[in-house]
C-alpha cells in the first residue's frame, strides 16, 4: 500500500515535470513574441496561472480554517498550514513576475498600481499567518488562533481587492491574445495546478508526520487497589481502570 | 436586552475606572501618537506636510500604532492576576466581554484622536477645513473596523508568546484594506479637492460589518483563561 | 439536607436524579496535542459533599477543576452541572459556581471593596456593597477595604480572592490550592470557613497538595494519577500511606 502510494507520487511528479517542460518548450518555440512588450510578455504564461492558484491556496486555507473551527481536528490545521505555505510562495512569484513585467512596461520595478499592491498585501497577509505560528507553543492554541486568522485574512481579500481599485490604474486590463498564445496559456494551467496540488499535499503530509512524532507514548495504566466503588449508587469509579 | 446593556456598561465602566486610576494607557499612547507625528513630520519636511494627503496619512499612522498599544494595554489589564478567568466564570455571555472591551477601546481611541489631531493640525498647519465632516466620518469608520479586529486579536495575542508590540504584526495586515481605502479617500478630498466616491465608503462599511460580525462570532472560541 | 438524605431520595425517585447531583461526569477526557491529560473520568458529586481532589504534580487535578468550572471544554465525555449539560452558550449555569484559582482573579488597580462590588454586580447580587462588607469582615480585611488590591500582601490577596469567590453565594465552590500563600492563622481561618460553608450545605471540591490536611478536611477523596482516577473513597476509609502509594509520582 505504502509502496503503491510512493510510486503514484513519483509518477505524479514526473508527469508534472514533463508537462512543465512541454510548457516551456511551447512558450519559446511555439508562441510568437508580442510586439510591444517583447520577450518579457512570455512571463505572462506563468504569471496568470500562478495568480489564480494563489487564490485557490488562500481559499484552501479558509476552508481548512473553517473546518478546524467546526470540528477541532488537527488535520484541518495541517491542511491550512500547508496551503498557506503554498499561498505565500505563489504570491511571491506573482509579485516578482508582476514587478518584472512592470519594469519592462513602465521602466520601474515598483508602481503603486492596484494589482501590484493587491499581490503585495496578499503576500503580507499570508506571510503573517506563517510567522505567527512558531510563537504559539500549544499546538491546540496555535491551530485555533491560526484558524481565526485564516478566516479573517481570507475575508479580507475581497476588501483589499475593492480598496485597491480606488488607486489610479495603469495595468494592462486586456491583452489581445493570438490563438497560439491562448492555447499555450491554457496549457500552462495544467502543470501549475498539478504543482499546486502536489505541493499542498506534500507539505500536508509532512506536517502530519511531524505532528505524529510529537505524540508522547502513553504510559501503562497504573494498577489500582483502592479504586473500588464504595458506594455504588454514587461513585461508579473509573471505567478506564476497573 | 436591558441586562446585556447593563453588563456591557458595567464592564466598560470597570475598564475606564481602572484606566482613570492607573493612567497606564492614555498618557502612553498620546505621547506615542505625538512622537509618531513629530518623527514623520521631520522625515517628510514641512512642505510635504501641508499637502493634505500626507498630513492625513501621518495622522493615520499615529492612530494605527497608538491604537495597537491601546488594545494591548486594555487587554493586559485582564491578564494581570488572571482577572479574565473571573469574567469567563461569571454568568455573562462571552460576546458581552468582547463588546464591552471594544467600547472601552473605542472610547480611549476617541480621546486619543481628540488630543493628537489638534496637535498635528497646530504643528504642521494641516488644513482640515476643506472637509472636516468627511474627514471625521472616514476616520471614525476606519477606527471602528480597526478596533474591532484589534480587540479580537488582542485577546488572542495576550495569551501567547506574541506579546510585546507584536500585536501590530497581526492586526496591521488585516487592517490594510481600511488603510488603503481611507488614504485614497483622503487623497481625493485633500489633494484633488474632489468629493469622495461611494466605493471607498462601501469598503469601509463592509470592513466594519465583517470585522464586527466575525469577531463577535469567534471571540468565544479564542478566549482562554 | 445532608448527603445521605439525598441518596435515599434518589433511590425512591430515580426520575428526580437530575436534581440530586451537583456534578455528574461521564467519561470526561481531555486530549491536548494527542496527549491524554484526563482519561475517561466518570464520577458523581452530590449536593453538600466535601470532596478533596488529590494527585501528584501534573496528575490533572487543576485541569479537572477548570473543566468543572466550565473554563476548559472536555474533548470527549459529558459533564452535567446542576442537572444541566455543560456546553457552549449557557452562561446561566456558571451563576452557581464559585472558584478560587491559582491566580487571585482580581483587578489590582481596584480597591478590595470595588473588586467585590464589581463581581457582585456581574452575578446580579442584591445589595452588593452590603454583601462585600460582610465578606470582607469574614476574611478579616475590613480595615483595608478601600486600598487597591496591588498594595496587599500575598496572603491578603488570597483572602480577598476567597471573598470574591463567595460573593454570589455559590452552591458549588471549586478551590484550587486555596491554602497556598496563607500563614498558619489565615490557613486555620480558611479551614474553618470551608467547614462552615460545608455545614451550610455548600458543595466543595478542594484541590490540595497537602494530602494529610485534605483527608482531615474532606468527606471524600478522589485521587488522580496520570489523568485517571486511582482512588475514589470516603476519607475515613483511607490512610495517608495508601493514598501516597496510589498517587505515586507523575
Amino acid at each position: 500500500m505504502k509502496q503503491m502510494n510512493s510510486i503514484f507520487v513519483s509518477i505524479y511528479w514526473l508527469a508534472t515535470l514533463a508537462l512543465l517542460a512541454i510548457g516551456v518548450v511551447m512558450v519559446f518555440a511555439y508562441t510568437p513574441t508580442e510586439v510591444t512588450m517583447g520577450p518579457v510578455q512570455k512571463i505572462f504564461y506563468l504569471h496568470l496561472p500562478i495568480a489564480i492558484c494563489t487564490f485557490f491556496s488562500c481559499l484552501t486555507v479558509f476552508v481548512a480554517s473553517v473546518g478546524y473551527l467546526w470540528q477541532r481536528k488537527a488535520m484541518w490545521d495541517h491542511l491550512a498550514h500547508a496551503a498557506a505555505q503554498v499561498a505565500v510562495i505563489y504570491a511571491a512569484i506573482v509579485l516578482l513576475t508582476g514587478m518584472i513585467w512592470g519594469r519592462a512596461a513602465w521602466g520601474a520595478w515598483w508602481q503603486w498600481t492596484p494589482r501590484l499592491t493587491f499581490s503585495l498585501v496578499l503576500w503580507l497577509l499570508y506571510v503573517v499567518y506563517l510567522v505567527i505560528r512558531p510563537s504559539i507553543e500549544s499546538s491546540q492554541r496555535r491551530a485555533m488562533i491560526c484558524a481565526v486568522y485564516g478566516v479573517v485574512a481570507f475575508l479580507d481579500v475581497p476588501l483589499v481587492y475593492l480598496s485597491v481599485r480606488l488607486m489610479p490604474d495603469i495595468h494592462p486590463s486586456s491583452i489581445e491574445l493570438e490563438p497560439a498564445m491562448k492555447s499555450t496559456l491554457i496549457f500552462w494551467f495544467i502543470p501549475v495546478i498539478m504543482v499546486t496540488v502536489g505541493l499542498i499535499a506534500a507539505s500536508f503530509k509532512l506536517a502530519k508526520r511531524q505532528a505524529a512524532c510529537n505524540i508522547t507514548r502513553e504510559l501503562p495504566l497504573p494498577k489500582s487497589k483502592t479504586a473500588r466503588p464504595l458506594r455504588p449508587t454514587i461513585t461508579s469509579g473509573n471505567r478506564g481502570v476497573v | 436586552m436591558m441586562l446585556l446593556l447593563r453588563q456591557i456598561i458595567m464592564l466598560t465602566g470597570k475598564d475606564l475606572r481602572i484606566e482613570a486610576r492607573s493612567r497606564q494607557t492614555l498618557g502612553l499612547v498620546i505621547v506615542l501618537g505625538i512622537l509618531i507625528i513629530v518623527v514623520l513630520g521631520l522625515g517628510l519636511g514641512p512642505e510635504q506636510l501641508t499637502n493634505g494627503a500626507s498630513a492625513t496619512a501621518t495622522l493615520w499612522v499615529a492612530y494605527l500604532f497608538a491604537g495597537v498599544l491601546v488594545f494591548e494595554k486594555t487587554m493586559s489589564v485582564e491578564r494581570h492576576d488572571g482577572a479574565l478567568a473571573s469574567l469567563l466564570l461569571a454568568p455573562i455571555d462571552r460576546s458581552v466581554i468582547y463588546v464591552a472591551k471594544l467600547i472601552s477601546n473605542l472610547i480611549l481611541m476617541l480621546i486619543l484622536a481628540l488630543v493628537i489631531t489638534p496637535v498635528a493640525v497646530v504643528l504642521f498647519g494641516f488644513d482640515l477645513s476643506a472637509a472636516p465632516g468627511q474627514f471625521t466620518m472616514i476616520m471614525a469608520m476606519s477606527i471602528l473596523g480597526f478596533a474591532a479586529v484589534g480587540t479580537l486579536f488582542a485577546a488572542v495575542v495576550s495569551s501567547t508568546r506574541l506579546q510585546g508590540g507584536l500585536l501590530a504584526i497581526v492586526v496591521l495586515p488585516l487592517a490594510l484594506p481600511l488603510v488603503i481605502a481611507s488614504t485614497q479617500m483622503m487623497i481625493q478630498l485633500f489633494r484633488d479637492g474632489k468629493p469622495i466616491g461611494g466605493t471607498g465608503l462601501t469598503v469601509l462599511l463592509a470592513a466594519d460589518v465583517l470585522y464586527l460580525v466575525t469577531s463577535w462570532l469567534v471571540f468565544e472560541l479564542i478566549l482562554e483563561p | 439536607m445532608t448527603a445521605t438524605d439525598l441518596i435515599t431520595a434518589d433511590k425512591q425517585s430515580p426520575q428526580a436524579d437530575a436534581l440530586d447531583w451537583v456534578i455528574r461526569a461521564r467519561g470526561l477526557s481531555l486530549h491536548i496535542d494527542d496527549r491524554a491529560i484526563l482519561h475517561d473520568l466518570t464520577f458523581d458529586i452530590n449536593p453538600g459533599s466535601y470532596v478533596a481532589l488529590l494527585g501528584a504534580n501534573g496528575a490533572g487535578k487543576s485541569t479537572l477543576l477548570h473543566m468543572l468550572a466550565t473554563l476548559t471544554v472536555p474533548t470527549a465525555g459529558e459533564l452535567r452541572l446542576f442537572g444541566k449539560r455543560v456546553g457552549r452558550g449557557n452562561p446561566a449555569i456558571r451563576a452557581n459556581i464559585g472558584m478560587i484559582g491559582h491566580q487571585p482573579m482580581l483587578y489590582r488597580d481596584l480597591t478590595a471593596l470595588e473588586n467585590l462590588v464589581f463581581f457582585g454586580k456581574l452575578y446580579n447580587v442584591k445589595n452588593p456593597t452590603d454583601r462585600a462588607e460582610e465578606l470582607l469582615d469574614q476574611v478579616a480585611l475590613s480595615h483595608r477595604a478601600d486600598d487597591p488590591a496591588c498594595t496587599f500582601s500575598r496572603g491578603m490577596v488570597q483572602r480577598l480572592a476567597i471573598a470574591r469567590a463567595l460573593m454570589h453565594n455559590p452552591k458549588l465552590l471549586l478551590a484550587d490550592e486555596p491554602f497556598s500563600g496563607l500563614d498558619m492563622a489565615s490557613g486555620r481561618m480558611l479551614e474553618n470557613l470551608l467547614a462552615q460553608l460545608h455545614a451550610q450545605g455548600m458543595t466543595i471540591v478542594l484541590v490540595n497538595h497537602d494530602i494529610e490536611q485534605s483527608l482531615a478536611l474532606a468527606q471524600r477523596a478522589i485521587a488522580l494519577r496520570q489523568g485517571r482516577i486511582v482512588v475514589d473513597a470516603q476519607t475515613c476509609e483511607l490512610d495517608l500511606e495508601t493514598v501516597i502509594q496510589e498517587i505515586g509520582i507523575s
